[in-house]
């Protein structure tokens, strides 16, 4: 257990194909963390992943000060002492553990945001992806349900690959479709499942503003680190990863919970 | 949206508009053209027609959220779903055989005698013209307007000064009668004192707190975009300025407890006009002016010189100038209105009139300091919004806004 002058904090990022959580010493150590699945209601996941957070860094949840949440479903955080946005809280996570100004790309289930970050740690700028190419981590979830394996295994399918498997469109509910047609036509899984990321890729660049360092956080990139080989290639910008990429934006909703007054 | 006392005037003024424009239509009364909304309106009204802006007929549409109800029969047509979706929605109804004008006692989109376009806007106006002319079999004449323009030259005026006079003989032949210089001179006189009026309701949002935002702006420009020349949008503009004014002596804000102004840059998105409203007085913030609203201040037109002053105003046109003049104009805006932020809206089937697509953005941000968000949108077509795209971005920004205040007042401590 920690001394008791420890002020202690969780944050919980409340993401569309997880929930992700973290208790935070106020010196800034993560102390536990945890991920849950996002199914079912959102309030139910959130708790299942702070509790399980809290075991992780051997407390409890009375023992924590402060709450912050962030992400998708941070509403659904009705005991949370501040709330704030993906895209600084992602900033302020990835400034904790690199203290410097960076470009960030956060690529989450949802909604990849390409964030300028200055000095503080603070956005100065955040970009989004055009809304028909939303979803980029639920459809590499629905590549790896077609192709047959466990997400986690996308990856090392695509690193087999000799050759890539087009699957390249605007629209990943379009590029879905494009999957099916590939396997159809007898691409292998090895071949599409790099298309998948490739096709990823694309469409993160096109978002535009990197400028080095670039650096990536967010859930995608621990289970499919390929992308960022291609990120990469396509840019032409040497592509970093954020220490504890999943957990940036918990972290930084965290840090944000102390920076506020708590809640009465 | 704010509660004005003016509104009922809008909407007595609207009504008359409207019902007058059935009448020509339907009994005959007047002859009727159609105009873009930058058009030659005033040589129209001089002419003694009764104008119809298209562009206003989809707008409505649009802000019933019926658009993408009627589109999908203009797609059928071979209208792609890429290209204006004014275009594609309004002659969707047209096909429908239904139209919001029926709640002023129109049986549907009024039937033209002859269209008339300004391509300084797009082209997309005069292919949607092409398609009544080709229906009613009625003619469609029009201006056809350079573009990226950077300054405006005597050259590029007297070219489209030449072509406003070739329109006269189609346009004196469908009326029945004959140009009459002191209705032009009437017409445009009128039309300039709409502009400044319309210009002065505008600038009341300069006041802090801002009486009226953009989106009450889109609402209140109604009279200026149809009435263009006619007296009674100067009657209504009165109306409007003195209650504006007096809002800002007594700082009757529009957004309560304004904390953050912001500048739109780009089309509304009719269909979450209100949604969007609400959203930014959820944060405390108010998007004191845009472009759009400003499209309808015409400063150079002139009674005095009215052909020449009507292609230079339709020039002028931010639209059709080139990034770098638009750039000087939206700074010049930004420090006008004393704003925190710019928020361009990247409208999908409207590329003439989104400006995030050339690195606009940055280079302002650079230049100015102020930062930007890019909301994806549409004006008509509800299917390319996110709502939850739009919150998640605009809460971010705010936050961001907040973020950059509070660090300046520590500063500054």
């Amino acid at each position: 257990m920690f001394s008791n002058h420890l002020n202690l904090a969780a944050g919980i990022d409340v993401g569309t194909e997880c929930v992700k959580a973290v208790i935070v010493a106020d010196d800034g150590r993560v102390l536990g963390r945890a991920v849950a699945p996002s199914r079912g209601y959102f309030q139910a996941c959130a708790y299942d992943a702070l509790t399980a957070a809290c075991e992780d860094a051997q407390t409890d949840r009375r023992s924590l000060d402060r709450l912050g949440a962030t992400g998708f479903g941070m509403s659904s955080v009705g005991e949370a002492t501040a709330c704030a946005g993906d895209a600084s809280c992602h900033a302020l996570g990835a400034f904790q553990h690199l203290p410097q100004p960076m470009t960030l790309l956060d690529i989450g289930g949802r909604d990849p945001h390409v964030i300028s970050v200055d000095d503080l740690g603070r956005r100065t700028d955040a970009r989004g992806i055009r809304r028909c190419a939303l979803g980029i981590g639920s459809f590499l979830m629905f590549a790896a349900h077609h192709l047959d394996v466990p997400p986690a295994r996308l990856q090392e399918l695509a690193a087999a690959a000799e050759r890539t498997a087009k699957v390249s469109s605007y629209c990943s509910v379009f590029s879905a479709t494009t999957i099916l047609e590939r396997l159809r036509e007898g691409a292998t899984r090895e071949e599409i499942a790099r298309g998948c990321i490739q096709s990823i890729a694309e469409r993160i660049v096109e978002i535009g503003g990197f400028r080095e360092p670039l650096y990536v956080c967010g859930g995608v990139v621990e289970f499919f680190p390929g992308l960022m080989q291609a990120v990469q290639e396509l840019s032409g910008v040497a592509v970093h990863v954020v220490p504890d990429p999943i957990y940036t934006a918990a972290l930084g909703a965290a840090m944000m919970a102390f920076r506020e007054a708590p809640a009465a | 949206m704010t509660a004005f006392d003016a509104t009922s005037t809008l909407k007595a003024t609207m009504d008359r508009y409207y019902r007058d424009l059935g009448a020509a239509a339907e009994r005959g009364t007047a002859p009727v053209a159609w105009c873009t909304s930058v058009g030659p309106a005033e040589l129209l009204r001089a002419l003694g027609f009764r104008v119809f802006f298209p562009e206003n007929h989809a707008a409505m549409l649009g802000a019933a959220r019926t658009a993408n109800r009627y589109m999908p029969l203009a797609h059928a047509h071979g209208y792609s779903q890429d290209i204006c979706s004014y275009l594609t929605s309004d002659v969707g109804a047209y096909l429908a055989g239904e139209s919001p004008l029926s709640a002023y006692g129109l049986q549907g989109t009024p039937r033209a005698d002859v269209l008339v376009f300004n391509t300084n806007q797009c082209r997309d106006v005069r292919d949607w013209f092409e398609w009544y002319g080709r229906a009613w079999n009625v003619p469609v004449v029009g201006v056809r307007s350079p573009r990226s323009l950077e300054a405006v030259t005597d050259d590029d005026v007297e070219a489209i000064a030449r072509q406003i006079e070739r329109l006269v003989p189609t346009l004196e032949a469908v009326a029945g009668t004959r140009l009459d210089a002191p209705r032009l001179e009437h017409a445009v006189r009128v039309s300039r004192e709409c502009s400044d009026l319309w210009e002065l309701c505008l600038r009341t949002a300069a006041h802090e707190p801002a009486p009226l935002t953009f989106f009450d702006g889109t609402v209140h420009m109604g009279p200026a975009v149809v009435l263009r020349g006619a007296e009674e949008a100067c009657a209504y503009y009165r109306v409007l300025l003195q209650e504006l004014e007096q809002r800002a002596r007594e700082n009757v804000a529009a957004v309560q407890g304004e904390a953050f102004r912001l500048y739109w840059d780009g089309m509304p998105i009719w269909g979450r006009l209100r949604s969007l409203s609400t959203l930014f007085a959820e944060f405390r913030t108010s998007v004191v002016a845009s472009t759009y609203c400003n499209s309808w201040i015409f400063s150079a037109l002139d009674p005095a010189d009215p052909i020449r002053s009507m292609a230079r105003a339709s020039l002028e046109l931010f639209i059709g100038r080139s990034e770098e003049a638009k750039e000087d104009y939206i700074a010049r805006m930004t420090e006008l209105y004393r704003v925190d932020g710019i928020v361009y809206h990247d409208c999908r089937t409207c590329p003439n009139n989104t400006n995030t697509r050339y690195g606009m953005p940055g280079r302002l941000a650079d230049r100015t300091g102020i930062p930007a968000l890019v909301l994806d949108g549409d004006v008509n077509d509800m299917r390319c919004v996110s709502d939850e795209q739009a919150r998640t971005n605009v809460e971010g920004f705010i936050e961001q806004l907040a973020d950059a205040r509070h660090l300046a007042r520590s500063a500054r401590v």
